[in-house]
C-alpha cells in the first residue's frame, strides 16, 4: 500500500463517518415539532435568574424547570418569541436575558469586537510592513552573525548542490 | 500533625522571603555564595508545603473538624475517598494546592535552567519565589487553611454536592495548576529580560519547555472540566461561557500564541519583543483567572472558591504587569531582532496572524465577561452577556484560526514564490472542496458549519500531505513504510509535534461544530412502561429505584435502547437532590460512539410515577474526547530531547547558527 492511499483511505472513512453522523443528526430533527424547537432556542436565550450565568435550558433548579413550563404555555397560546421575552424581562429585569440588548450602553459590548478585528489587521499589515522596511542592522549581542552574504556565499552553493540530489519532497519548508 | 503542617507553613513563608531577596541581591551585587543558598533555601520550600498539606489531609481523611477549613468543606456524610481530595475544594485550601504546585514545578524548573541559563537563573527563581510568597502570605495572614476552632463541632457543613464527582479528582487540581504553572514560562521570561539576556535566545529552547507543559496542562484541564460539565450537569452541554471557565479560557488562549511564536524566535531570532509581551499578557490572564474563580465581580456556577480577597488578587495581578512592564521598558535595547520579516506569505507573517487572533478571541472574551461590572457601572442597569454573545461574536474568528491551522504550516519561512504556493496548498485544498462537496451531497445547509468542516478538511489534508509526502520520499531512500514514518516524525519533532497536535484540533473542531448546529434534544414525560422513539433511537423507560440516604435523595431510572431495530442495552441515569444545598446532581446515561452521543438525564420525578427525561442526540462528542490523548502525544513528541542536536546541513565557520538563520529555508530541518 503506498503512501497515498493510505492518506485517501484515511479521508475516506472521516468522510463517511461526517456524513453518516450529521445525517443521522437532520433526520433527528424532523422528529421535533416547530413549537418545542422554538421553546428550545427561547429556553436558551433566557438565564436562570437564581443560578447566574446558566440559562433556564441548562439549569437544574426548580425555578427554571417552572420557567421552562411558562415558556411552553406562552407559545402553545399563540405568543411571539418576542413576547415571550418580554414578559421574562418585566419580571425579572433586562438581566434575565442572555444575549445583551443592541441599545444603550450595552451596545458597547457588541462594538468592541469588530473594531477590535479591524484593529487587529491594521496592526497585522502595519507590523509586517515595519519589520520589512526596518534594515538589518549588525548588533553588538549577535556575534554570531559575523559572515556577510558573499563570504557565506560558497556554503549556500554547496548546499544548493547538497540539495538538487535529494528529494524535494522530503524537505522541511 | 495539624500543628506540625502550620509551622511547616510559617517557615516556608520565611524561607521563600529569604530566597527572593536573595536571589535579586547575589545576582544584582555578583555574590555566588548568596544565590546558592538562596536556591538550596527554595529546594527545601516543596517539601514543607508537602508536609503542610500531609497535615490537611491527614485531618480531611481522619474527620478533625476542629480544624475550621475541614469542618467548613467536609462532613461525616462524604464518601471517605472524597476526603482525600476535599482539601482543594474550598479558598484557603485550593491557595495551599497552588502553592504546592508552584513551590514543586519551580523547583524542578529551576534544576532544569540553573546550567543552561546562569545568569538568568537567579532572577527567574527570585521571581518564582515572588509570585510562591503571595500566596504564602495570603494563607498565612488572611486564609489559614489549618486554622483550628475553639471548639470542634460534632460534623462539618459538607462540600458543594456537584463537586463529589470522579471529575473532582482530575480537572480541579489540572485547571488550578495550568493556571498556576504559567508562573514559571513567565518567571524564565523575565529572569532573561532581567539578566539582559533577552536577546540571546538561550533561553528560548527552556521557556518554550514550560510553556508548552503549562500548556498542556491546561488543556487538559479545560478538557477534564468540559467533560465533566457533559456528564454531570445534566443538560447535554459541555461548554456555557460562563466567567470562570472564559477566565480559564483566557490564559489558554494567551499560551497557545506563545507556544506558536516562541518558535519563531527559536528559528528565525524574531519576535523577542513579541515573545515577551505574549507571556506577561499570558501570566496576567492566569491570574484574571485565579481572581475571578475567587470572588470577582461576576457571578458563576462556578463559585465554589468564594472569598471576599478575589480584590487582592487583583491588586497583585496590576502589581505584576506594572513591575513586569517596568522590566521590559529598562531592557528594551537588548530585544533587537536578529533578522527582518520579508513578506505578506510566509510562515512568520502566519504565525504572526495566528498570534494576533488569539489575542483577539482572548482579548474579546474578556470585555464579554467583565462587560456586565462596566455597564452597572455606566447607567446603573445589570445586563447579562451569555453565551448567545460569545458564540456569535468568537465564532467566526476561531473559524479563521481553523482556516490558518491548515494554511500556515505549509507556508514556506521567509517568503515563498506563487509556484510553490500553489503546489504546496493544491492538495490540502482539494481535499477542503471535496469535503464541501461530500456535505452538500448529504444535504447540509447551515453555511458556518461547512465553512467549519471544509477548514478542517483544509488543515487535516495539509498534515496528511505533509506526512505522505515524507514519508514516501523516506521509503524511496529504502525505508520500510512504518519506519520511515516514525523516522520522518522523529526528525523534526517540535514540527511533527505540531502536526499531531493540530490533529488533535482538528478533531475537537470537528466536535465541537458538529455538537454546536446539529444537536437535537426533546422533554419527553414518560411513566415506566412508556416507550418513545427518537431519530433512530427507541426506548423503554424500564422504571426507577428510588433511595433515601441521610443527606440526599437518589434516583435511579433504567431504560432498554434500541438503535434501528437492534437492542443496544440497558442504559441507567442518575439523579440525586441534596435538601441542604438545594441542589440536584445528576449523571446522564450516555451511548457515545464516534457517530454520535445518545443521551439520557432525568429532569424531574414527580408523582404518580411519571418522570420528566432530556433525550439528546449530540453528533461526534466522542471526537472532542478522542482528541485529548492526541494532543497529549503531540505535546509529548514536540517536547521530547533530540539525541542529537538540530542537524545543520552544513558547517560554517564563525557558527551553525548563522548559517541556519540565513540559509534559504527549503534546506532547513531533517536531514
Amino acid at each position: 500500500m503506498t503512501g497515498t492511499s493510505v492518506s485517501k483511505l484515511t479521508f475516506l472513512i472521516l468522510f463517511i463517518l461526517v456524513s453518516l453522523a450529521l445525517s443521522a443528526c437532520n433526520n433527528a430533527q424532523a422528529d421535533v415539532p416547530a413549537l418545542e424547537q422554538r421553546a428550545q432556542a427561547l429556553n436558551q436565550s433566557i438565564m436562570c435568574p437564581v443560578c447566574p450565568g446558566e440559562s433556564i435550558d441548562q439549569s437544574q433548579v426548580a425555578l427554571a424547570v417552572q420557567m421552562r413550563g411558562i415558556v411552553n404555555e406562552k407559545l402553545a397560546e399563540g405568543w411571539s418569541d418576542e413576547q415571550v421575552r418580554e414578559f421574562f424581562v418585566e419580571r425579572y429585569g433586562p438581566s434575565v436575558l442572555l444575549e445583551p440588548p443592541t441599545e444603550g450602553v450595552s451596545l458597547a459590548v457588541w462594538l468592541l469586537p469588530p473594531v477590535g478585528v479591524a484593529a487587529a489587521i491594521g496592526v497585522f499589515i502595519l507590523v509586517v510592513r515595519r519589520m520589512r522596511r526596518r534594515p538589518e542592522e549588525p548588533s553588538v549581542i549577535d556575534g554570531d552573525d559575523s559572515m556577510s552574504d558573499d563570504e557565506l556565499q560558497p556554503y549556500y552553493e554547496r548546499i544548493e548542490a547538497s540539495v538538487s540530489e535529494t528529494d524535494i519532497d522530503g524537505q522541511d519548508r | 500533625m495539624v500543628d506540625v503542617g502550620q509551622l511547616a507553613l510559617v517557615i516556608a513563608l520565611v524561607v521563600t522571603a529569604y530566597a527572593a531577596i536573595g536571589s535579586f541581591v547575589g545576582a544584582w551585587q555578583r555574590i555566588p555564595d548568596l544565590t546558592a543558598s538562596a536556591r538550596y533555601g527554595f529546594y527545601s520550600v516543596p517539601l514543607l508545603l508537602l508536609l503542610s498539606t500531609a497535615a490537611l489531609v491527614y485531618a480531611f481523611v481522619t474527620r478533625d473538624f476542629g480544624v475550621r477549613y475541614v469542618a467548613e468543606n467536609s462532613n461525616l456524610a462524604m464518601p471517605h475517598i472524597y476526603t482525600w481530595v476535599a482539601f482543594y475544594a474550598g479558598n484557603a485550601g485550593s491557595l495551599l494546592y497552588l502553592a504546592l504546585v508552584l513551590a514543586v514545578v519551580s523547583a524542578i524548573a529551576v534544576l532544569t535552567i540553573r546550567k543552561r541559563l546562569p545568569h538568568t537563573t537567579p532572577y527567574a527563581l527570585g521571581t518564582m519565589a515572588l509570585i510562591l510568597l503571595f500566596f504564602l502570605a495570603i494563607m498565612l495572614f488572611l486564609a489559614n487553611p489549618l486554622e483550628r476552632l475553639p471548639i470542634a463541632p460534632p460534623d462539618g457543613q459538607g462540600i458543594n454536592p456537584l463537586l463529589v464527582h470522579f471529575g473532582m479528582f482530575i480537572h480541579p487540581p489540572l485547571q488550578m495548576a495550568g493556571l498556576v504553572l504559567v508562573a514559571v514560562p513567565f518567571s524564565i521570561a523575565m529572569g532573561a529580560l532581567a539578566a539582559r539576556r533577552g536577546g540571546r535566545d538561550e533561553w528560548v529552547d527552556l521557556g518554550r519547555l514550560w510553556g508548552m507543559v503549562s500548556w498542556l496542562v491546561l488543556t487538559m484541564g479545560l478538557m477534564l472540566g468540559s467533560w465533566w460539565a457533559y456528564t454531570i450537569l445534566g443538560w447535554g452541554g459541555y461548554w456555557a461561557w460562563d466567567p470562570v471557565e472564559n477566565s480559564a479560557l483566557m490564559p489558554w488562549l494567551a499560551m497557545t500564541a506563545f507556544v506558536h511564536s516562541i518558535m519563531v524566535q527559536k528559528r528565525r531570532g524574531m519576535f523577542r519583543m513579541w515573545n515577551m509581551a505574549l507571556i506577561m499578557i499570558a501570566f496576567t490572564m492566569a491570574q484574571m483567572g485565579m481572581f475571578i474563580n475567587r470572588g470577582g465581580p461576576v457571578p458563576s456556577v462556578h463559585s465554589f472558591a468564594q472569598s471576599t480577597m478575589g480584590w487582592l488578587f487583583l491588586a497583585f495581578m496590576a502589581g505584576t504587569l506594572l513591575v513586569s512592564i517596568a522590566v521590559f521598558m529598562w531592557r528594551y535595547d537588548s530585544l533587537r531582532s536578529r533578522a527582518q520579516l520579508e513578506s505578506f506569505v510566509s510562515r512568520e507573517s502566519a504565525f504572526l496572524g495566528q498570534n494576533i487572533l488569539f489575542l483577539l478571541v482572548a482579548f474579546v472574551t474578556l470585555w464579554g465577561t467583565i462587560f456586565p461590572v462596566f455597564s452597572q457601572a455606566a447607567d446603573d442597569t445589570v445586563i447579562t452577556v451569555g453565551r448567545p454573545f460569545f458564540d456569535r461574536v468568537n465564532g467566526p474568528i476561531l473559524l479563521l484560526i481553523v482556516i490558518l491551522m491548515g494554511i500556515g504550516p505549509l507556508l514556506p519561512w521567509r517568503r515563498s514564490t506563487t509556484q510553490s504556493l500553489i503546489r504546496a496548498l493544491r492538495a490540502p485544498l482539494v481535499a477542503a472542496l471535496l469535503t464541501l462537496v461530500v456535505l452538500l451531497i448529504v444535504g447540509i445547509r447551515q453555511p458556518v458549519a461547512l465553512v467549519a468542516f471544509a477548514s478542517v478538511g483544509l488543515a487535516v489534508g495539509g498534515i496528511l500531505t505533509e506526512w505522505t509526502r515524507g514519508t514516501r520520499s523516506r521509503h524511496r531512500r529504502g525505508e520500510a513504510y512504518p519506519a520511515a514514518f516514525l523516522n520522518l516524525l522523529s526528525g523534526n519533532r517540535p514540527r511533527y509535534g505540531g502536526y499531531i497536535v493540530h490533529l488533535g484540533i482538528a478533531m475537537l473542531a470537528v466536535g465541537v461544530t458538529a455538537s454546536s448546529f446539529f444537536s437535537v434534544q426533546r422533554d419527553i414525560a414518560m411513566i415506566p412502561g412508556d416507550v418513545a422513539s427518537f431519530g433512530d433511537y427507541t426506548f423503554r423507560y424500564v422504571g426507577a429505584n428510588h433511595t433515601l440516604h441521610p443527606d440526599r435523595a437518589e434516583s435511579i431510572a433504567a431504560f432498554d435502547v434500541w438503535k434501528g431495530d437492534r437492542l443496544t442495552g440497558r442504559m441507567e441515569a442518575f439523579r440525586a437532590f441534596y435538601p441542604t444545598f438545594r441542589i440536584a446532581s445528576t449523571k446522564g446515561a450516555i451511548r457515545s460512539t464516534p457517530i454520535e452521543d445518545f443521551y439520557i438525564v432525568p429532569s424531574e420525578f414527580g408523582a404518580d410515577d411519571q418522570a420528566v427525561f432530556r433525550v439528546l442526540i449530540n453528533p461526534m462528542v466522542w471526537w472532542m474526547w478522542a482528541s485529548g490523548p492526541v494532543l497529549v502525544l503531540g505535546i509529548l513528541v514536540g517536547l521530547w530531547p533530540s539525541r542529537q542536536p538540530a542537524p545543520a546541513v552544513v558547517r560554517v565557520p564563525g557558527g551553525a547558527q548563522a548559517a541556519r538563520s540565513k540559509v534559504p529555508s527549503p534546506l532547513m530541518g531533517e536531514g
